[in-house]
Order: C-alpha cells, then structure tokens, then sequence
C-alpha cells in the first residue's frame, strides 16, 4: 500500500512537472501578444475580441479637432472614476481642442501634445503593445486610442467602491491606533508612508497570478533591512506561478520554510502600527491587494507574544502580560495532556484533597479521562467554529447551546467530570491569550492529550522534547526561529519575557536588525535637571 | 526518484513511525482511572492469632464525600475499613482485593497504625513491604495503638470526615503541646537501621466522650530493636523531644507565691546542643538546652515582671524542663533503649572509639552519666505587664 501511494504521488509530481507551458506557448498569434497599428478600427476589434462582450466594457468613440480625428476611449465601468474620465479627459479634448485649432495642425496630432497639455490627469503614460492597454483596462485605468497613430495612451482613472479604513477586526487595543488596513493596496501603502516618513522607505511591487494580476509590494526600510533577505523574498516570490493571488494567505503557503511546520514561519497583521514598527526593526512586509493582511518576516517565535500595545503601556504591566501570555500559552498545550496524566498515571502527585474531590467527580462517569478530555476539546473546536462561521445575529444562541452542553448538562448528564469541565473552559480560555499560536496550540493539545493518554507525564515529555527539536530546526527566511531563546542572544531578552522600557532599547533585535543596529541614542532615561552650583 | 518525492516520502516514513512509536513503548504502565482505584487514607496491623496479622486498609468512600454536584448529600459514613488476614503484609493486603471491588491505592496513605501486641512483638517484619513497595510512601505519619489499631480506625470525629485524616491533623499540631514525637515511617526504618538508637513513635488512645470513642495522643512508645519495651507519659515525651530539639511551642507550668500561685509559660523557641566527652576515662554526655518563653497567665497578683520576680520564674522554668528531661532520661536507662541517639553523638565525636563502644554500648548505656544544662530565658509578659487584679497589699 506504501509503494502505491508513492508511485501516485510520483505520477502527479510528474503531471506538474510535464511541460504545459511550453504547449501554451505555441500559438504564437495571440492578439493580446500584437502591437497596435494605425488603424483605430483594427485597434478596437482587437480588443473587442480579446475583452469579450461583458456589458461593464464602455468604448467611448468620439471625433475632436475641426480635421475630425477619430478617437476612443476604452475603459471599465465601475473601476474608473467617472469625474476624471468626464472632466480631465473628455472635457479637454472635445471642447479646448477647437480652441487651440488657430495654432498649426499639425502639431496637434502628435501624441505628446495630447499627453502634454491636454489630458489634466496625474499619471499617463504611452505603449505600443496590445498586452498592456488590456492590463491597464482591466486595473481600472482608461485607454485613449486615436486614428492613424499606432500608440496608446493609458490615463490613470481608477476609482472604485472600498471599504473605508475602520478599526481592527482581529488586534483589539485599548491604546493605541486604532486603523487598520484595507482591501485597497494604495492605500495600504499610504497608510505606512504616513507612519514612515522617510525617504529609505521602499516599496518595490510586482505583479502575480496569471488571472487575477494582484498587486504585490514589498515594503522595507533600506539601510536598516539586510540586502539579502529582500532578494530572497523576490526570489520566493518570483517563483509562485499560479493563476489566483486572493489574499495574502495564497502567498505565505507559497514562500514559507517550512510548509509541513504546524507553526507559521510568517506573521501577519493588520495594523499599520505593528507593520511600521516591525520594518523598523529591519524585517520586510509584504502587501497584496485585495486584503487588510500584511506579511511580515522573518517571523520569531516570540512575536506571538508581543502586542503592540506592549509598546504603549508601561513596562511592568506589559512585563506581567508578557509573562501572563507564555502562562497561558503553556496552559493551553498542557493542562488537558497534565490531567489526562495525573488521573490516569501519577495520581500520588496530586494533593489528597483535590485527588479525593476529582475522584468524587469522576465516579460513575463512563469514559477514560483521555477520551473525556479529547471529546470536550473536540465540543469546544466546533463550538469555536460554528461561533465564527455563523451569522452574528445567530451567533448568541451558539455561546447559549455551548455553554449548557459543555457546562452544566455534560456535567449533571454524568457524561463527564466536572473537573474536565473546568480545564476545557481554561484550555480555551488561554489559547485565545496567544491568537497567533491558536492553531497550533490546538493541533499540540490534541497531540499532547493522545501522549499523555497511552504514555503518562513520560507521553508529554516526549511530545514537548519532539515540538521543542522541531522548533529549533525551523527557520523563517533564515533566522532562527526560536531566537533570542536558542540560539540565545542575551540583549534581546529585553523584549522577549519582560518588556524594559522603552529607553533601554537600544539595540535592534540581533537576529534581525544588524545591518543598523543602533536604534537610538544611550542614556535617554529620564533624569532631573543637573543642578546649578 | 527525485527530491521532491524524497521529501514527502520521509516525511511518511517518519509520520508511520511517530504513530506506531506509542503502541510499541511502555511508557507509565500503571495505567488506572480514578474511579478505578480505592484510595487508602491509612492503614493499621493487629495481631489475629499466633501466627496472622490482620491488616485494616481505611479507605475513601469518594462517592459519600461531598461532591460539587450532590450538594453534601452523604448518608453514610464516608469511609468504609477493608480487613485482610494472612501471615504476610503484602499477602494480607492482596487478600483485600478478594472483598473490595477495587484496587487499593497506597500513595495518599496518611498514616500507619501499629496495635500494641505487633509493636511488642517487633514491627521490623511488617513494615519491609511498605518500605519496600513503590507505591506506598515514607512519609506516612506512624503510630502506636494502646489496644489494636482496628479500633483506633474505627474511632468517631468530629471536625474531618474520616478517622485517618481526624488524626493525621492531630498529629500535625502535636507541636502546640510538644509532649509526644511526629515519626514518620521513613524515621522508624532509619532507627531500626541504626545498631544503638531506639527507635520512638507517639501512642494514641481510645477515650470515651459522651459515649463516642475519640482517638487522643497520649505519650510516646518506646522500641528495642523493633519491639516496643515500654512507654514515655506526655510530660517524659517533651523531655526526650528537648533532648532532641524538637520542642517547638508548648505550657511550662510554674508555682509561685511561695507555691500558692500558679504561672503558665509559653515555649517560643528551643535549641539544643549534645555534646560527648571522655573525662577521666568516663564517658559524658552534656546535653545544653536554651530555651525562651513568655509569660502568658499568671494567678499571682503579683506583679511578676519585676525583676528579682522575672528572674525567679526563669529559674523555675529552667528547673521544669531540667525535671523533664531527668524523668525522660531515666525511662529510657531504665528501658535500656538510647532514643536520644547519644551513640551516634559519640560515634561522630570518638569514630575510633566507637567501633569497641559500639559492642558494649547496652551495657554501657543504663548507666551513662548525663550532664543537663539548661538555660532558660522569658522576652515578654504578653500585652500588660502587671496582673489585672493587683494585690492590695500596694
């Protein structure tokens, strides 16, 4: 059965990798591959046949000048702006061109006067090729084509329906900015440049997916990025060849280190804030269009833990949450494993009093503690998903059912101990401490419980041994991933288990920022006046 | 084959090993649900006839213990005492699964209960198996019944749910009166290990309040060589507990007025010092205690804080525990049992001397001189100083 599975796995390894490109390539004569010729007519049926009949397509014909040259306008309901087509393109043409007819003739045929003194719209640019008037009609902008010249011109009018700029979804704050990203990708960008005021700010955009051309930039700030890491995420990124880009999960799938890792090697957010700060300890982000989640790498461990409102609170809050998190994270890994452990296993190790109340809920339930422990977190991951997925009006009668059928009904049913309940609510509990690890940390329960089940407290030492072995071998865009903790970088501690103030931080992290590593200036704590003698 | 389909075939190999590895290792092999085992809270030996032991397991009723949902809704006793006879402890202990229907669970064992005729008789070969055993612990608090432990275990409380756990907590508070030991097993195991010492244990009692059979502590049991050969009263007890230093709160009643009057002292600290020396080819023990208390009741109406007074009632109070510790010291020459351990003082100090001291150390003991110095000091007199009801002579 092995080698069956192997053979097919090596068949469809072979499917991919046959040469379907090449048979693409063949027919030579696609119109989109052809340059525009003099004729308009030609012109216009070439992209009438390659843009189709779809009722949003708008060709625009109109004559201007006293010679009546032949023009048209082509572009995509909805996706323009219909100000700047009526006023800064239409308008000009067809009403101050007699007026400029006194002047010679022909002069006024040459494109670049057209692209010069008439067209009042901030980014216009000329092409010859057939290719990129389709791209252009298709990202919104508009396409000028005129008699007996064989050149285009694209007119920058895009202008649609967005969502505006609302809070967060996903990272709450109490303080702190509360912006977040949209779908639109200029926007994206804006929203950084206004946090980044400065010239090494780059964005360097390609396009990817053969069908959906989404708009990807890179952000990074230059000087305080290592060279080396924006060459490899082009590199990564080049390399995707596939037809759909919807959302920035599409590309963390394509370029990760480690796509078997339960854990994600690429983090993401959805506030500018987090975003700037991040490229200012020297990662890169990566923006897509068409969705408020931004890439960051490389991706630390720690990261999970840190907040940015970290940053805006005082230290030693941030410090206790700090530590609070890697609690709860651990929590929520290991107190079904350890009760599953301790019941089945070492019950010497518990205190004789909770061992007498635990034994007291457990009489007469019928399961193993392990099947108990596995079932309830298996309620609780539907629970979590039917709350998510469903409709928020719907979404109170879920947190009603849930909390009956795992509280109280499971328990006063005799399905289960009540103590079973309170570390499946705790479980759940803190894994929402760490919503980045979330998913993980559901994948290693469940791993740890079935451990601890068929091993003991031996089981979860073995499992946390293998996660740990797993951690340390991983790496996102070649830093470590488990650094500062191993390979250990002592400064950075400073902002890993505690947050020291902000004053102290002098150093960029070492395994990120080392190209600049000064962040600012020694002794900025705050200290009284020096007194006058 | 190339990389590719190398990758996603190791990582299948390694998948099929990581699921397979678990059914094939060992791991904690005891695997048991908790309401599959009966939690032992203590246990007790008696003599059954000349040569079977009786062992009474007292164990957990869990369901009677008051459960989140029940509300407290026992109706019956939340304990239920599982007897087993054989000619072993181990073989008496599995004979007690022929009648529970569960398996018992030694790990929460609280305490352990010798009846009077086992500990005459000789512990040493009862308690190998629970020193030997994994799962049954050292720690487990040891005493010594005046009739059989069946009927200490079978004793009425009154605060805790069961007898086990009524006197463990009493045990755990013997410091408030200091006048009878805390042994753990693993203590009792060390002394009988031990060719000189004596090992000790507190004995416990049945009394009788209000037609209700009560556990209470009543002095010390002393052993020779694992059989019990006499017993210590309160009063003794807390002089061999000076000795050893093991005094941590406790009332030294003093007269005064001339003993007309009477003064309670509290014991706040105690330390001792034991010291062995050899003067003129005598071997003497000097045992250095220094002690400090406070006056906490006084019927005199004296004001005893002044103080030639204050200084009179530390002589006195150094004089009580010198009467203790003689009293305690003579019981124990008389029983020719060293419970305070005055071998090993001189073992350390003479380690040569030793190996001949230790052959004839019986015989030297009944009559080993003992040097007691005490030197006992009071702090405080409590929140007032002079009594409440002053003398009218002033």
């Amino acid at each position: 059965m092995f080698r069956f599975i192997m053979r097919k796995l090596h068949f469809l390894h072979l499917l991919h990798h046959n040469p379907l490109q090449d048979k693409n390539k063949e027919p030579e004569k696609d119109p989109a591959t052809t340059l525009l010729t003099k004729d308009l007519q030609q012109n216009l049926a070439k992209l009438k046949k390659i843009l189709g009949t779809s009722n949003d397509i708008i060709i625009r014909t109109f004559t201007f000048g006293s010679n009546n040259i032949e023009a048209a306008l082509i572009f995509l309901d909805g996706m323009v702006d219909k100000t700047t087509v009526n006023e800064s393109i239409l308008l000009p043409l067809m009403y101050e061109y007699p007026q400029s007819k006194s002047d010679e003739d022909s002069s006024w045929n040459n494109i670049e006067d057209i692209q010069q003194k008439l067209i009042t719209v901030g980014e216009v640019k000329k092409t010859y090729a057939v290719q990129d008037t389709i791209l252009s009609i298709l990202s919104g902008d508009s396409i000028l084509l005129i008699n007996d010249l064989n050149q285009a011109l694209i007119i920058s009018t895009r202008g649609w329906e967005a969502r505006g700029i609302t809070e967060p979804q996903t990272e709450a704050t109490v303080r702190g900015p509360r912006e977040s990203f949209t779908e639109t990708l200029r926007t994206n960008t804006t929203l950084l440049r206004r946090k980044l005021k400065d010239p090494n700010f780059t964005l360097e955009t390609l396009v990817l997916g053969k069908r959906t051309q989404t708009d990807v930039a890179i952000a990074y700030l230059k000087g305080i990025v290592n060279p080396r890491l924006i060459e490899e995420i082009k590199r990564r990124l080049n390399q995707i060849d596939t037809d759909a880009i919807l959302e920035s999960g599409y590309i963390e799938e394509y370029i990760e280190d480690n796509p078997f890792s339960p854990f994600a090697t690429i983090a993401n957010s959805e506030k500018p804030d987090v975003i700037a700060a991040k490229l200012l300890e020297g990662r890169a982000a990566i923006l897509v269009d068409g969705t408020p989640f931004v890439l960051t790498v490389p991706m630390l461990f720690v990261e999970s833990f840190q907040t940015a409102e970290d940053y805006y609170s005082r230290a030693y809050y941030t410090s206790i949450l700090r530590l609070l998190r890697f609690l709860s994270f651990l929590l929520s890994i290991l107190s079904p494993a350890l009760y599953v452990a301790l019941t089945t296993f070492h019950q010497e190790l518990i205190p004789t009093p909770l061992l007498l109340t635990m034994a007291a809920a457990r009489e007469g339930t019928p399961f193993p503690a392990m099947v108990e422990a596995i079932g309830m977190g298996i309620i609780f991951e539907i629970l979590r998903e039917a709350g998510v997925r469903l409709p928020r009006p719907v979404g109170q009668a879920i947190s009603i059912v849930g909390a009956l059928v795992i509280g109280d009904a499971a328990v006063s049913a005799g399905l289960v101990g009540a103590p079973m309940v309170i570390v499946v609510a705790l479980t759940a509990i803190a894994s929402f401490v760490v919503p980045a690890q979330t998913d993980v940390g559901s994948i290693l329960r469940i791993f740890l419980t079935l451990l601890a089940g068929f091993l003991g407290a031996f089981g979860i030492a073995i499992g946390i041994l293998g996660v740990l072995v797993h951690m340390c071998a991983l790496r996102s865009f070649g830093t470590p991933y488990l650094s500062p903790l191993a390979p250990l970088s002592t400064g950075d501690l400073k902002d890993v288990f505690i947050r020291v103030p902000l004053w102290d931080m002098f150093a960029r992290p070492r395994t990120i920022g080392w190209i600049d590593p000064q962040r600012q200036a020694f002794r900025l704590k705050p200290e009284p006046p020096p007194k006058k003698d | 084959m190339n990389k590719f389909s190398l990758q996603i075939k190791k990582m299948v190999v390694l998948l099929l090993v990581l699921t397979l590895i678990p059914f094939m290792m060992s791991g904690c092999w005891n695997r048991r649900e908790l309401d599959k085992i009966a939690i032992v809270a203590a246990g007790g030996i008696d003599k059954e006839n000349k040569d079977k032991i009786k062992i009474t397991a007292q164990v957990f009723k869990v369901g009677e213990i008051k459960s989140p949902q029940s509300g407290g809704s026992a109706t019956g006793k939340p304990y239920v005492n599982f007897e087993g006879v054989a000619t072993t402890s181990f073989e008496a202990i599995r004979k007690i699964t022929q009648i529970a229907s569960r398996k018992l669970y030694w790990s929460h064992n609280q305490i352990f209960v010798f009846g009077k005729e086992i500990a005459q008789e000789g512990i040493e070969k009862y308690i190998d198996f629970f020193v030997r055993d994994h799962e049954t612990r050292l720690m487990v608090n040891v005493l010594v019944s005046k009739g059989t432990a069946h009927e200490i275990l079978t004793t009425e409380t009154d605060l805790e749910t069961i007898p086990a756990m009524n006197i463990n907590d009493i045990i755990k508070d013997l410091g408030a009166t200091s006048q009878a030991p805390q042994i753990t097993l693993k203590d009792i195991a060390e002394r009988l290990l031990s060719k000189t010492s004596a090992a000790v244990a507190p004995l416990v009692e049945v009394q009788e309040i209000n037609k209700k059979k009560h556990a209470r502590i009543a002095g010390t049991a002393v052993f020779k060589k694992g059989k019990m050969v006499g017993e210590l009263t309160p009063e003794e007890s807390r002089g061999y507990l000076w000795v050893i230093g093991k005094v941590k709160s406790g009332i030294i009643n003093v007269k005064t007025d001339d003993g007309t009057k009477r003064a309670s002292l509290e014991i706040i600290r105690a330390n001792n010092k034991i010291n062995a020396d050899i003067k003129d080819g005598q071997l003497v023990i000097t045992v250095k205690i220094k002690e400090e208390g406070t006056l906490n009741e006084q019927d005199s109406p004296k004001n005893l804080t002044e103080l030639p007074l204050w200084h009179s009632l530390e002589l006195l109070q150094a004089a009580a525990i010198h009467r203790e510790i003689t009293a305690a010291l003579k019981k124990s020459q008389e029983y020719n049992a060293d419970i305070f351990g005055f071998g090993e003082v001189v073992h350390r100090k003479y380690p040569l001397l030793w190996k001949d001291l230790e052959k004839q150390w019986d015989e030297l003991f009944p009559y080993l001189k003992v040097n007691i110095e005490v030197q006992a000091k009071l702090r405080r007199s409590g929140l007032i100083t002079k009594p409440i009801s002053p003398s009218t002579e002033e």
